[in-house]
C-alpha cells in the first residue's frame, strides 16, 4: 500500500512501447524532419540557410543591426571567433539533436513490430537521409566531430575518426532504399539522397565519383511530388512560398505560416531578425548585403561577370545619403539577379514599393546600404504566407538545402575538374540562361506609390545578363574555367548559406576573403580588422562547451581543431 | 480531582501550542497524594495587574501542579506545607515561590519575551528554549511585522541570524529567503511548517497572524523533517485565544515615495546630439550641419527630424488608431507627427510616483473552560509606485480548539486568503525601457497618442508608460485555503496521541492582453488575449504518539513517534486567441477573438511517506542529548531508491549548572553540538525515473505535407530518464553556545556550522551528442556551506521609566562549490545581450553565482602601446599575425593577461566578484519611556558585488541607439580624456569594448539602510478606558529612510534566481516609506 501510494507516472509523454509499431516510428520520422529549422535549440543561431556560417563569414552579408545587436556575429564575420562563441555550440546542439531523432527512428524500427519490409527500408532511408543531412552540417562547420548512431550507448564519444565515410553510406543508404517520388513532398526521395551523395563527393574532392552521380541525378532525377528536375522559369519562385515544392526543389526545409501556435517557431523563425528596418516588416535590420556581393553583379558588355575586377569601379550605392535627398541608380549593366538577391535604393523592393535606402537600414555607417532579399514574402500574398505572431515577421518561405540550380553547377564544378569544359559549361549556361530569361528582369511599378498595382515592361536598371559563347570554358583553361563555375556559383546561390564552405572546400577562402576584409573593411567598420588564417579558419572551432563536457578525468575526448 | 477537572482543562488550552502538544507536562494526582493534601489557592497576575490565565503552577519536584482559570486563580492540593510552587507561563519570567506553610499565596510575574524557560516549537515537539540543543533562531515576531511589508519573507530580512533574504521593492514578489547559504542548484526555499503543516508557500499569511516563528537551521533541529529539511525549516505558530474575548485593531496608512531625478544619469537632448555627432552622425534626425541641431519633430509620417514651418508637419495629415486590428498592413499607413521633447523626458519619474500603502487588521480571540478561538480579517493594500502595479491581499483565519472532555482536544486552523496583484517580470523588463528610451522622445504625440522610437537614428526602446498603460486591464487573482484540522487525546499519564490532516487547495487564474503597438521602432501588431489557470491540493496527514516523564527527579525523557503521508496533485491550462474585433476588455475572452485559439494543460502529482522518530533526554537540567530520524519515501524515486532515513544527534551541556561554573554574571550557560544528515528531493521532477517521448507543436511537428499552413504531428525523446537517482546526503555540523548574562541582561547566541551535501541532486547538461532531452537529475554534484550566526541581546533599564532592548544579528555564509558533473566544472548563466558569452560562472572551488570575464587593467592609450603589446604577443606565440588581444584599439580596453601566455584567450576570464556578501547584519533598537515608545531597525550587507548591467546599455554608444548617460558623454575615453570612466564611444561593438563579459561593470554592492523607525504613543488606559478600550496606540513609522552605499545604481538590494543573482538591469527599487499607524484593543 505504501510502494502503491508512492507510485505516481509521469504525465503528457510515452514511452518508448507505445511508439514501437508503425504509427509511432512514423511520428518519431516527422519529428525528424523537424529538427531540420533548428528551432528550440536555437534560432538564427541554428538557421537551416546557415546565414550567419555560410553567408556574413563568406562575406557576401553583414551582420547588420546596431553595432553590438548579437554581437557573437561580430567575431565569426571577421574569423577572431573563439571556441567559447555561443553560436557554435547552438549550432552544434542543433544538429546533434537531428541525429538523435533520427536515431531514434531508426533504434525504434529495430524493435517494431508489424512493419513491412519495404516499409522499413523507406523509413530507414529517409531517417538515413536526414542523420546524412545533420552530419554533413557538422562536418563542414567543425571537420572532425564525433559519430553517434542508432547502436551508441555511450555519448562521450571522441572526433579522433574522419567521417566523410559514414555520412557516404547514409546517402547511399538513403539513395538505394528510397523510392523515386513520395506521397508526402516534404519527404527526401532517392534523387535528393543521390544529390546529396554526390555533394559528399564533391566536398572530398571525388570528381569522379560526383561526376557519375550527378550524370544520373540531372539525366533521371525528380522530385519527391515527381517532378523532372529542372530549373523554375521564375528565378524568383525558389523563395516564393505559392510557387515551392516545384521542379528545382531536391530538398528543403518546409516552412508554414500561421499554423496555429501562434508562434513563428515553425515559419522561418532562424531569419525573423534579416527584414529591412523601420520597413513594413518592422523589425530588425540584419543580413546586409555587402557592397562586394552587390558589385559582383556587375556585368561587361557582353554580360558576363567581371570575375576578376568586379570591385574596381564599385556599384554606385546611397551610402551616407538620408532618403529624402535625391538618389538615380546605378545605370552600369547588372546582372538581373543582383535585384533578386540584394535590396537597393530605387529598385522595387517586390511588391513592397521602392527600396528608400537610408529609411530602411538600421545603421548605414556600421553595415552599409543594402538590405536581403531572398527571403522576403510577397505583399500581395502576406496574409497567407507572412507570419505576424512575433515581434518580428515569419514565413512560409521553405530553406532550400539543394536546388537544381545547385546540383547543375557542383556537376560543372566535377566535370571541370575532370577536364570535360563543354559539359560545365553545358550546366553553367543552363544557370545563365535561366538569369536571362525576360521574366527574371526587374521592371518597374506601373505606380511606385501603390506598388500592388502591379508592374510594366519596363526594366528597372541596366540588365544584361549571357551565356557564354560555345567553348568559352575550354578557352580559359581549368583554373580560369572553375573560377567562372565559383563565380557563378557566388552570383546564383548568394545568400542562400554555401558562401563561406565553397570558399573552403575550393581553398580559396584565404585569397578570396582576405581581398574581401582588405576591400570592404576599408568602407564599413564591422569588417574591420577581419583576417582569414590559413590552416586554422577552415573550420570553426570545437565549441568549448563541448569539450568542458566531454572531459572525463579531467582530459577531453574532444580534440579542439588546429590553431584554437 | 473531578473539582480539579476545569481547571486542569484550563491548563491544556492556553498551553497547547499550534502543533498541539503540551508545553507542560500532562498532571494526574495520585491518590496518595491527595490524602495528604493541604490546599492552596492563590491568583497569578502578570505587570499590568491583570490575571494570567493558564500559568503552570507546579510543586518544585513533583508531578503536582495545576493551571491557573480564566481570571488567573489557582487552587492546589500540596502534599504538606512546606515545597516551593514554581510558576511558570510563556512570557513570563519563572517564578519561584517557598509555600512556608501558606494556604494563599498572590504571584506576580514578570513579562520576559526572552526567557528561558520560553517554550518553542521545533519539529513535531516543543521544549524550552533553555533546553534546546540545535540551532534555532527566534524570532522577534513582534518588532519583524513592524516592517510594512506584503510578505513574512521581506519582513524576514535580518531578524534571524542565518538567514539572508533579498527581495526588491515590488509589491508581493516574491523574496530569495536562504538559510545558511545553498544546498542545491535547484529550488534553496526553506520549508515553511505552519501550525504543523508543510507549506513551501507562505506569501498568504497575514503577518498579524504569527504568534511565534522559529528558525530551524541545522540537522539537530531540522532532519526531523527529512528529505525537506535541508534547506532549513522555518516553523510559524499562528495566534491562539485566550482569557477573555478580546477585540484588537492594527492598522496603517502610508505613501511610498520612490527616487526623485536623473536616477541613471543620463544625457538630455543636446548632450545625445554631442555624443551622436562625435560618433556617427545621424544626419536625419541632427541635420548635416557642422554641428547638431535638435530638430522640432522626431516623426512626422515616415520622416525623421523635421522643423517647425515643414508643411509635411500638417495635422491635418495626422493618422494613428491606437486600437488598430489591421495588422502591419494597416500600421504602414499611419502618419505620425511627433514633437520633440528638447528639455528631455525623465522617463523614470514618467513610471514611478508616490503610491499608498495600507493594512487593516481586525482580530477577536478569547478562550475559557470549552476551549479558545481566534478569528482575524485583513486586508492589505500596496499600489506600486510604478505605474499599475499593486497588490491586494485579503485574508481570514480561523483557529479554535474544543475541550471535549479533560483529555481530548479537537481544533482547527485554518486560514483563507484571495491575492489580487499585478507585477511586472524581470530581466529586461519596463525599468529597462526607462533608461533606454531616448530622452528626446516625448511620451504622447500631438494628438495625445503615444509617442516612441519610431524614426532614423531614435533606437528601438519601448516606450515604458505606453507598456504600463497596456498592462492596466492585466489581471491575476489568487486564493488558498490553508491550515488543519486535529485532535489530540492524553491517556495513561504520560502519553499524547495526535493526528492532524492539514493542507492546501488553491486556485489562481491570470489574463492579459497584448496590445499592438505603434510608437516604437520594432511594433507588436498581433493583438491577443491569454488565459492561464492553475489548481492544485496537497495534504499532509501526520500522526504522532508522544511521551514524556521524569524519572528520579532528574532524569526527563520525551519521546515523539509518527507517521506522515503527504500527496501533492496540481493541475494548470491555459490559452490564447489572436484577431480581436474590439479590445474592450468586457469583451476579450478566449472564445471570442477570430483568431486560432491555442491551449495548453499539464498536471502532476507526488508524494511522500515518512516516519518520524525523535528522542529529548535531559539529565539533571544539564546534560541535554536530542536524537531525531525520519526515514522518507519520495514517489520522486525509481522503486530501488525510493527510501531514505535522515537521523541526527544533538546534545547540550549546560554548564552554569555545574558547580565548578558558578559565576555570578553568567546566569546561563550552554555548550551545543550536532550532526546529521538532511535530505532534498525539491527539484527532482516527478518523471525524472523515466525516459519519454513527446510532442510539440512548435518543436517536433512538421509540414511533411508541404501545405505552408499546417503541420502533422512528429515525436521526440523528450526526457532521459535516470530510475537510479537516490537521496542526496546533506551532511551536517553545528556548534553553538547559548548564553545569557548578567541576570538576563544580555543574550547570547552563536552558532559555527559546515554542510556538506554529498550525492547532490543536479542535472548537468550532457554532452550535445546526447540530443537536447530534458536530462535527469542524478546524485553528482557536492557543495559545502560554512558560516557564522550569531546574535546578541541586551537589555537595559536605564531607569525605571526608560527601557532599552538592543539586538544585534549577524549571518554570514561561505559556499562553495566542490562538484558539478563529472566533465564539466562550470555551468554558466545570464547571456542578456552578451549573447553566448555568459555573465555568471557556477565553478568548482567558488561560490554560486559568480561573475565571470576579462579583467579591465586600463585603455590602450596609444598606438605606441598596442604595438608594444602586439609585439609581445607575437613573441610569446612566435606567430607573427599575433595580436594581443582582438578588437585591440585606441581608447578600448585593455584586458589582462591572467595566464601569461602573451594574448587574451578566453582562458584569460576570472572570476570578477561575486554577489555573496561577506555577511549581513541586522540592528534593532527598541526604547520605551514612559508612554513612548520607540524603535528602529538597520540592516545591513556587507561585501557583495553587483553586476551593473545598466551600464551595458548607457555607457556604450554602439548598444543600441538609446538613451547613453552623462558617463558615455563627458567621461569617456578620447584622445584628450585618456584619465577617462568609459572607453571610446564608436557606433561598432567590440570585444574590446562591449561585446563580452568584463570587470567594467562589477560594483560593490555594500550597503546599510535604515530600514524601519517607528515612534509610539500608548495613550494612558485611564483616560481611554471610559470609552471601552482596552488600550490604544498611536505611532508613526518611516521605513527605507536612508541607504549607504557606493553602489551607482539605483538599489544595492537585487535579488534573482538560486544560480545567478546580483545583476541590476533595472530593479524595482524599494521605496522610502511614511506611515501612521494605529492599535487599539477593546
Amino acid at each position: 500500500c505504501e510502494d502503491e501510494f508512492l507510485e505516481k507516472p509521469a504525465i503528457g509523454a510515452l514511452s518508448d512501447e507505445v511508439l514501437a509499431n508503425e504509427a509511432g516510428v512514423e511520428k518519431l520520422l516527422i519529428g525528424a524532419y523537424a529538427a531540420l529549422d533548428g528551432i528550440g535549440i536555437g534560432n538564427w543561431e541554428t538557421d537551416p540557410s546557415n546565414w550567419v556560417y555560410g553567408s556574413v563569414a563568406g562575406g557576401e552579408a553583414h551582420k547588420g543591426s546596431d553595432g553590438a545587436d548579437q554581437p557573437a556575429i561580430n567575431p565569426i564575420a571577421t574569423f577572431n571567433v573563439d571556441p567559447s562563441n555561443g553560436f557554435l555550440n547552438l549550432k552544434w546542439r542543433a544538429m546533434y539533436e537531428g541525429i538523435t531523432r533520427a536515431n531514434s527512428v531508426l533504434s525504434l524500427l529495430e524493435v517494431a513490430e508489424g512493419i513491412s519490409e519495404g516499409e522499413k527500408q523507406r523509413i530507414a532511408g529517409e531517417a538515413r537521409f536526414l542523420r546524412g543531412h545533420y552530419y554533413f552540417e557538422l562536418k563542414k562547420m567543425f571537420n572532425m566531430v564525433p559519430w553517434i548512431d542508432e547502436t551508441t550507448t555511450d555519448f562521450n564519444q571522441p572526433n579522433n575518426v574522419d567521417i566523410w565515410p559514414n555520412i557516404e553510406e547514409d546517402f547511399k543508404f538513403a539513395m538505394e532504399n528510397l523510392p523515386n517520388s513520395q506521397p508526402q513532398v516534404g519527404r527526401a526521395n532517392k534523387w535528393a539522397a543521390a544529390s546529396y551523395l554526390g555533394k559528399t563527393y564533391l566536398y572530398q574532392q571525388e570528381f569522379a565519383e560526383a561526376k557519375a552521380i550527378f550524370d544520373d541525378v540531372i539525366a533521371n532525377g525528380v522530385t519527391s511530388n515527381g517532378l523532372t528536375y529542372g530549373l523554375v522559369d521564375k528565378f524568383k519562385d525558389n523563395w516564393d512560398a505559392s510557387a515551392e515544392n516545384n521542379k528545382e526543389s531536391v530538398f528543403a526545409v518546409q516552412m508554414v505560416a500561421n499554423d496555429g501556435t501562434n508562434t513563428i517557431a515553425n515559419g522561418n523563425m532562424g531569419q525573423m531578425l534579416n527584414f529591412p528596418y523601420n520597413s513594413p516588416f518592422r523589425c530588425c535590420g540584419f543580413y546586409q548585403p555587402t557592397l562586394d556581393l552587390a558589385n559582383s553583379y556587375q556585368t561587361t558588355a557582353q554580360g558576363f561577370p567581371m570575375v576578376d575586377n568586379y570591385n574596381i569601379d564599385p556599384l554606385k550605392n546611397d551610402q551616407g545619403i538620408t532618403s529624402d535627398k535625391a538618389f538615380v541608380p546605378d545605370q552600369q549593366s547588372v546582372d538581373p539577379r543582383l535585384d533578386w538577391t540584394v535590396g537597393r535604393r530605387g529598385i522595387p523592393f517586390l511588391d513592397w514599393g521602392l527600396h528608400p535606402g537610408q529609411a530602411w537600414i538600421r545603421e548605414q555607417s556600421s553595415a552599409g546600404p543594402y538590405s536581403a532579399k531572398k527571403f522576403i514574402y510577397w505583399q500581395a500574398t502576406a496574409d497567407t504566407y507572412a507570419d505576424q505572431s512575433s515581434w518580428a515577421p515569419g514565413s512560409a518561405i521553405n530553406v532550400l538545402i539543394i536546388r537544381f540550380a545547385d546540383v547543375l553547377l557542383m556537376a560543372a564544378e566535377a566535370e571541370a575538374q575532370l577536364g570535360n569544359f563543354a559539359q560545365a559549361q553545358e550546366y553553367v549556361n543552363m544557370v545563365r540562361a535561366r538569369a536571362d530569361r525576360p521574366e527574371n528582369i526587374v521592371t518597374t511599378y506601373v505606380d511606385p506609390s501603390e506598388p500592388l498595382d502591379g508592374f510594366t515592361d519596363v526594366p528597372a536598371a541596366n540588365y544584361n545578363v549571357e551565356p557564354y559563347p560555345e567553348g568559352y570554358f575550354a578557352g580559359l583553361g581549368k583554373e580560369e574555367a572553375l573560377e567562372a563555375i565559383y563565380f557563378e556559383r557566388k552570383l546564383e546561390l548568394a545568400l542562400e548559406g554555401h558562401r563561406f564552405f565553397d570558399l573552403v572546400r575550393w581553398g580559396k577562402a584565404a585569397e578570396k576573403l582576405n581581398a574581401f576584409f582588405d576591400y570592404e573593411g576599408a568602407l564599413l567598420p564591422d569588417v574591420e580588422g577581419g583576417f582569414f588564417t590559413t590552416g586554422k579558419n577552415e573550420y570553426f572551432p570545437i565549441p568549448q562547451r563541448q569539450i568542458d563536457l566531454q572531459t572525463v578525468g579531467g582530459e577531453s575526448v574532444l580534440t579542439q581543431n588546429p590553431g584554437f | 480531582c473531578l473539582s480539579q477537572s476545569p481547571v486542569q482543562a484550563g491548563t491544556t488550552v492556553a498551553d497547547i501550542n499550534a502543533s498541539g502538544h503540551y508545553a507542560a507536562d500532562a498532571m494526574m494526582f495520585t491518590n496518595e497524594a491527595l490524602r495528604q493534601a493541604v490546599p492552596v489557592s492563590g491568583r497569578v497576575v502578570g505587570d499590568d495587574g491583570q490575571g494570567v490565565p493558564g500559568a503552570t503552577v507546579m510543586v518544585k519536584g513533583t508531578t503536582i501542579g495545576t493551571a491557573t482559570d480564566a481570571n488567573g486563580n489557582f487552587t492546589l492540593n500540596v502534599p504538606n506545607g512546606t515545597g516551593t510552587l514554581v510558576v511558570s507561563f510563556i512570557g513570563y519570567k519563572r517564578q519561584e515561590v517557598p509555600i512556608n506553610n501558606r494556604s494563599s499565596i498572590n504571584i506576580s510575574l514578570a513579562t520576559d519575551a526572552r526567557a528561558l524557560e520560553e517554550v518553542v516549537v521545533t519539529g513535531y515537539a516543543t521544549q524550552e528554549k533553555k533546553d534546546l540543543t540545535g540551532a534555532v533562531a527566534v524570532v522577534d515576531v513582534s518588532e519583524m511585522t513592524k516592517q510594512p511589508e506584503a510578505q513574512v519573507t521581506s519582513m524576514l530580512q535580518g531578524r534571524a541570524a542565518g538567514v539572508t533574504v533579498l527581495g526588491s521593492g515590488q509589491p508581493g514578489a516574491a523574496q530569495q529567503v536562504r538559510i545558511r547559504g545553498f544546498n542545491t542548484f535547484g529550488n534553496n526555499s526553506p520549508l515553511y511548517v505552519v501550525d504543523g503543516v508543510p507549506t513551501q508557500n507562505i506569501n498568504d499569511i497575514n503577518p498579524n497572524d504569527i504568534a511565534s516563528m522559529q528558525v530551524l537551521k541545522d540537522a539537530g533541529s531540522a532532519s526531523i523533517y527529512g528529505s525537506r529539511a535541508a534547506n532549513g525549516v522555518i516553523i510559524i505558530t499562528t495566534k491562539r485565544g485566550k482569557e477573555k474575548v478580546r477585540v484588537q485593531y492594527d492598522g496603517y496608512y502610508g505613501t511610498q515615495r520612490p527616487p526623485e531625478g536623473n536616477v541613471w544619469d543620463l544625457a538630455n537632448p543636446q548632450e545625445m546630439a554631442e555624443l551622436n555627432f562625435r560618433v556617427a552622425p545621424t544626419e536625419a534626425l541632427y541635420g548635416s550641419g557642422a554641428n547638431p541641431v535638435l530638430p522640432d519633430y522626431l516623426a512626422v509620417g515616415r520622416n525623421t527630424g523635421l522643423m517647425e514651418g515643414d508643411p509635411r508637419v500638417d495635422p491635418s495629415l495626422y493618422n494613428v488608431n491606437p486600437l488598430y486590428t489591421g495588422g502591419s498592413g494597416e500600421l504602414g499607413s499611419f502618419y505620425r507627427i511627433v514633437r520633440a521633447n528638447k528639455e528631455g523626458t525623465n522617463w523614470f519619474e514618467e513610471v514611478f510616483n508616490p503610491a499608498p500603502i495600507q493594512s487593516h487588521n481586525v482580530a477577536v480571540s478569547g478562550g475559557g473552560d470549552m476551549g479558545s478561538f481566534y478569528f482575524s480579517a485583513n486586508y492589505f493594500d500596496q499600489e506600486g509606485a510604478l505605474m499599475n502595479t499593486f497588490y491586494e491581499r485579503y485574508t481570514v483565519r480561523a483557529n479554535s480548539t474544543y475541550n471535549v472532555t479533560k483529555n481530548i482536544r479537537i481544533g482547527e486552523n485554518l486560514a483563507y486568503s484571495i491575492i489580487n496583484d499585478r507585477q511586472i517580470g524581470g530581466g529586461e523588463n519596463v525599468i529597462n525601457m526607462a533608461y533606454r528610451e531616448q530622452t528626446i522622445i516625448p511620451v504622447y504625440d500631438i494628438m495625445g497618442n503615444f509617442a516612441g522610437s519610431f524614426g532614423t537614428g531614435l533606437g528601438n526602446a519601448r516606450n515604458p508608460v505606453a507598456q504600463l498603460a497596456r498592462i492596466g486591464n492585466n489581471n491575476g487573482l489568487g486564493n488558498r485555503l490553508f491550515g488543519n484540522v486535529f485532535a489530540e487525546v492524553d491517556f495513561l499519564d504520560n502519553f499524547t496521541a495526535r493526528t492532524s490532516f492539514g493542507g492546501e487547495m488553491y486556485s489562481n487564474s491570470y489574463r492579459s492582453f497584448t496590445y499592438p503597438e505603434y510608437e516604437n521602432a520594432e511594433n507588436n501588431t498581433v493583438n491577443q488575449f491569454n488565459q492561464s489557470a492553475a489548481n492544485g491540493y496537497n495534504w499532509t496527514w501526520t500522526n504522532t504518539l508522544t511521551y514524556k516523564n521524569t524519572f528520579n527527579d532528574i532524569h526527563e525523557l520525551g519521546v515523539v513517534v509518527g507517521t506522515e503521508a503527504y500527496n501533492n496533485f496540481w493541475n494548470n491550462l491555459g490559452g490564447s486567441t489572436q484577431g480581436y474585433f474590439s479590445f474592450d476588455p468586457n469583451f476579450t475572452t478566449l472564445s471570442t477573438g477570430s483568431g486560432t485559439p491555442t491551449n495548453y494543460s499539464g498536471r502532476g502529482e507526488d508524494a511522500l511517506f515518512s516516519l518520524i522518530g525523535r528522542l529529548d533526554y535531559n539529565l539533571m537540567d544539564k546534560y541535554l542529548l536530542g536524537l531525531v530520524v525520519r526515514r522518507d519515501g519520495s514517489s520522486r524515486f525509481g522503486p530501488d531508491n525510493r527510501y531514505g532515513v535522515f537521523p541526527a544527534v544533538s546534545a547540550g551541556w549546560r554548564i552554569s549548572e555545574e558547580s565548578f561554573m558558578q559565576v555570578g554574571w553568567i546566569t546561563d550557560l550552554k555548550i551545543r553540538g550536532g550532526y546529521g544528515v538532511m535530505g532534498n528531493q525539491l527539484n527532482v521532477d516527478p518523471g525524472n525515473a523515466f525516459t519519454t517521448y513527446g510532442s510539440n507543436r512548435q518543436f517536433s511537428f512538421y509540414d511533411i505535407d508541404g501545405t505552408n499552413m499546417l503541420t502533422t504531428e512528429g515525436f521526440r525523446k523528450s526526457r532521459i530518464g535516470n530510475p537510479g537517482a537516490k537521496w542526496e546526503t546533506n551532511i551536517n555540523s553545528n556548534i553553538g553556545i547559548d548564553a545569557t548574562l548578567f541576570n538576563g541582561k544580555i543574550d547570547l547566541t552563536a552558532d559555527y556550522y559546515v554542510k556538506e551535501i554529498q550525492d547532490l541532486l543536479f542535472n548537468p547538461e550532457f554532452p550535445g551528442t546526447a540530443g537536447a532531452a530534458t536530462v535527469p537529475f542524478v546524485n553528482i554534484g557536492q557543495m559545502r556551506n560554512s558560516g557564522i550566526d550569531a546574535s546578541v541581546t541586551g537589555h537595559i533599564e536605564a531607569t525605571s521609566d526608560l527601557r532599552f532592548d538592543i539586538t544585534g544579528i549577524l549571518t554570514t555564509y561561505n559556499n562553495e562549490i566542490l562538484k558539478i558533473s563529472n566533465g564539466a566544472q562550470n555551468f554558466d548563466l545570464e547571456q542578456r545581450r552578451f549573447n553566448g558569452s555568459n555573465i555568471i560562472r557556477n565553478r568548482v572551488g567558488d561560490a554560486m553565482s559568480s561573475f565571470f570575464g576579462y579583467q579591465i587593467e586600463g585603455f590602450w592609450d596609444s598606438e605606441d602601446e598596442i604595438m608594444e603589446a602586439n609585439e609581445l604577443a607575437e613573441e610569446a606565440t612566435g606567430d607573427t599575425a599575433a595580436i594581443y588581444q582582438t578588437g585591440i584599439g585606441l581608447g578600448r580596453f585593455r584586458y589582462a593577461d591572467t595566464d601569461g601566455d602573451g594574448i587574451i584567450t578566453p582562458d584569460d576570464r576570472v572570476i570578477l566578484g561575486s554577489p555573496n556578501p561577506d555577511f549581513t547584519y541586522g540592528l534593532n533598537i527598541t526604547a520605551t519611556y514612559k508612554n513612548f515608545d520607540f524603535s528602529t531597525f538597520i540592516y545591513g550587507s556587507q561585501g557583495n558585488d553587483i553586476w551593473n548591467q545598466v551600464k551595458w546599455w548607457t555607457d556604450f554608444y554602439p548598444n543600441f541607439q538609446g538613451a547613453k548617460s552623462r558617463t558615455a558623454v563627458y567621461n569617456a575615453w578620447t584622445p584628450e580624456n585618456r584619465d577617462a570612466i568609459a572607453p571610446i564611444q564608436e557606433n561598432v561593438g567590440s570585444f574590446s569594448t562591449s561585446n563580452v563579459p568584463n570587470s567594467y561593470y562589477v560594483e560593490d554592492g555594500s550597503y546599510l539602510r535604515m530600514k524601519n523607525v517607528q515612534l509610539g504613543y500608548t495613550l494612558p488606559a485611564a483616560l481611554i478606558s471610559k470609552y471601552g478600550m482596552g488600550s490604544l496606540r498611536v505611532y508613526v513609522q518611516a521605513a527605507n529612510l536612508f541607504t549607504i552605499t557606493n553602489y551607482s545604481g539605483i538599489d544595492p538590494e537585487i535579488s534573482g534566481g538560486t544560480t545567478a543573482f546580483g545583476i541590476d538591469e533595472g530593479n524595482y527599487p524599494n521605496m522610502r516609506q511614511y506611515l501612521v499607524g494605529l492599535n487599539v484593543s477593546f
